[in-house]
């Protein structure tokens, strides 16, 4: 087992990784930025090491400091948390370059995943079912004409370097199509590098329906469920939920099986979640996300397993331990996540929480660094808590939910809490007839 | 507007019980005159940061480390460390060290080297001046911030 952990990250997730690692009995290392000298995470972890100035290509994007504060402390892995380097190639290479262990998958299959024509076509040739598409990267307009009309209108233009929601245009008839690509490849060149662009059918009323799955280095895969992440504003998620209302037990065996069975021919390693689109029956994969998510802990909620202790033990060479048949899954669980933003104008609110009390209560849970007197920087991404509930069945969820929220206090910035308690009461959303567009109409009523 | 009779034993004492209890702010008002004490602000964005805390607690620490820490973080002269790496204060074993304490440096001049992935950093004085006080020990790892020496003018 490791001797010590460096956490690459900040926030709730390095909390939660410090949490794990310190019930586990391994000691760690929070890197920081000056800003995030007094995050709670850095307080608790065993040593911590300054590593730059606030903004994040100077601290948490910054590899030679991160590499370095590894080397002075003598940690042996480093946890990557999501976002920042977790999706990094090149990131996970150098870490395996000096010796030690990046815990997480392989930088080959970073690699595969974060090009996203390349991971639809490894996937399509795995047996997952895609969204109809371009098959592959469409170099210039004749070629984009070609495959729309064969894909039928409208489509969605999607940059081949995005991800993550990012990077995408829809052409909602031929006449538009010309103008989109233009706009995608440029915004594409900008934000990603690249200009890469493909094509799929755009989905008109699809749910968003991911698998999480865990795979060890000797060859066993296991899925431990779907989530729900419908609710979405911006292509970024607000709420999530294990498992899937639109889905049967029958529906999610049966895409666990055909998604591990590609999974296991791979060789994947380590945690890693699928997602697709999942409209009129018919699932149409997206895209691979080889980290740990956000929204992890309503799949822990269900399955009682703690995820990051798995991708820790299975980083450290152990077996699972456990087959698919050993996982069971009991009740109903809802997060919300809370950013600190209007929750109405979503106009950013950083800044110093003055007073702070979370819920807490039976199958009520809190992932948040904040503590009262903090600072909320403007830096950084805006999600400042995960609100999860669990209850054995939804409707008592969501009762766990609008009490849970009525309960949380936030004060001296703005926080979506609000949005979240209009939400919760809605009709369309306690009967979950809704789509990843729900969202958009409801909060520009 | 009717001028706040200033009374300085008041706001010490409010600084006073400022340090006791933790607090960051306190206000006492009456009728129309109100006095505000405020511990010092959090560090802004490019302040330099206070040496690191071994703490395992939820608890922030009592006091901001030790003012001496604070004189010497904000002094005027401090060459605060650009990288994370291990200081070295000599061009290699063996031989003299960069400076000495009391030595007069000119601008540009390197104070010591910063090792981080196998590469040798320099760290060159900003201005001419007096090395006043080396803070680091050579071989000692040193964090983003981190106070290495004092030269002063």
């Amino acid at each position: 087992m490791f001797q010590k952990i460096l956490i690459a990250n900040r926030g709730e997730i390095a909390l939660r990784i410090q949490r794990t690692c310190r019930e586990l009995g391994i000691p760690t290392v929070a890197v920081h930025s000056t800003i995030d000298a007094e995050a709670m995470h850095v307080r608790l972890a065993d040593e911590s090491v300054c590593i730059g100035p606030p903004p994040a290509r100077d601290s948490y994007l910054n590899i030679p400091a991160i590499l370095s504060a590894a080397s002075i402390t003598g940690a042996d892995a480093i946890h990557p948390g999501y976002g920042f380097l977790s999706e990094n190639a090149k990131f996970a290479e150098m870490v395996a370059a000096h010796g030690l262990t990046f815990i997480g998958p392989s930088p080959e299959h970073i690699q595969m995943m974060g090009d996203k024509i390349a991971a639809k076509a490894t996937m399509g040739r795995l047996g997952v079912p895609l969204v109809p598409g371009s098959d592959g990267a469409v170099t210039d307009y004749a070629a984009a004409r070609k495959a729309a009309d064969r894909i039928g209108y409208p489509v969605l233009i999607k940059a081949a370097a995005g991800g993550g929601g990012r990077g995408m245009k829809v052409a909602p008839s031929p006449a538009e199509l010309e103008d989109a690509m233009r706009i995608a490849r440029a915004e594409a060149r900008a934000a990603f590098g690249s200009d890469a662009v493909y094509l799929e059918k755009f989905l008109d009323r699809p749910r968003h329906i991911e698998l999480q799955i865990l795979a060890d280095a000797h060859g066993d895969v296991i899925h431990l469920g779907e989530r729900d992440c419908s609710l979405q504003r911006r292509h970024q998620k607000l709420l999530e939920e294990a498992g899937s209302p639109a889905l049967s037990a029958q529906q999610r065996d049966q895409l666990g099986f055909t998604v591990t069975a590609a999974l296991s021919t791979l060789g994947y390693r380590n945690a890693g979640t699928v997602e697709f689109l999942y409209q009129d029956g018919q699932f149409a994969f997206i895209e691979m996300n080889t980290r740990l998510q956000v929204e992890h802990p309503v799949t822990e909620m269900v399955c009682g397993i703690d995820l990051v202790r798995e991708q820790i033990r299975i980083a450290a060479g152990d077996r699972l331990g456990y087959r698919q048949s050993d996982v069971h899954f009991s009740g109903h669980a809802i997060e919300s996540r809370i950013t600190a933003e209007h929750p109405v104008s979503f106009v950013p609110s950083p800044g110093r929480v003055s007073l702070y009390h979370a819920p807490g209560g039976p199958g009520v849970r809190v992932d948040s660094a904040l503590y009262a007197g903090c600072v909320v920087p403007s830096v950084y991404d805006s999600l400042i808590a995960k609100l999860i509930v669990h209850a054995p069945t939804r409707p008592e969820a969501i009762a766990r939910l609008r009490r849970a929220l009525d309960e949380f206090a936030v004060i001296g910035i703005e926080t979506t809490i609000p949005l979240h308690q209009r939400v919760v009461d809605e009709p369309s959303f306690q009967a979950s007839d809704i789509t990843v567009h729900w969202l958009e109409r409801f909060v520009s009523d | 507007m009717s001028r706040i009779p200033l009374d300085p034993d008041a706001i010490r004492a409010l600084a006073g019980i400022l340090h006791e209890t933790g607090l960051t702010e306190i206000e006492i008002a009456e009728k129309d005159s109100r006095i505000r004490v405020v511990r010092a602000a959090v560090a802004a964005a490019e302040a330099p940061v206070p040496p690191p805390r071994p703490a395992r607690s939820p608890l922030p620490a009592a006091e901001p480390a030790v003012p001496l820490a604070d004189a010497i973080t904000t002094h005027p002269g401090v060459i605060l460390s650009p990288m994370v790496g291990v200081a070295y204060l000599f061009p290699e074993p063996g031989a003299p060290a960069f400076v000495t304490l009391g030595q007069a440096v000119t601008a540009g001049q390197t104070l010591l080297l910063i090792e981080a992935m196998k590469t040798f950093n320099q760290i060159k004085a900003p201005k001419a001046g007096t090395v006043t006080q080396i803070l680091v020990a050579n071989g000692m790892p040193v964090e983003y911030g981190e106070p290495l020496m004092i030269v002063e003018n």
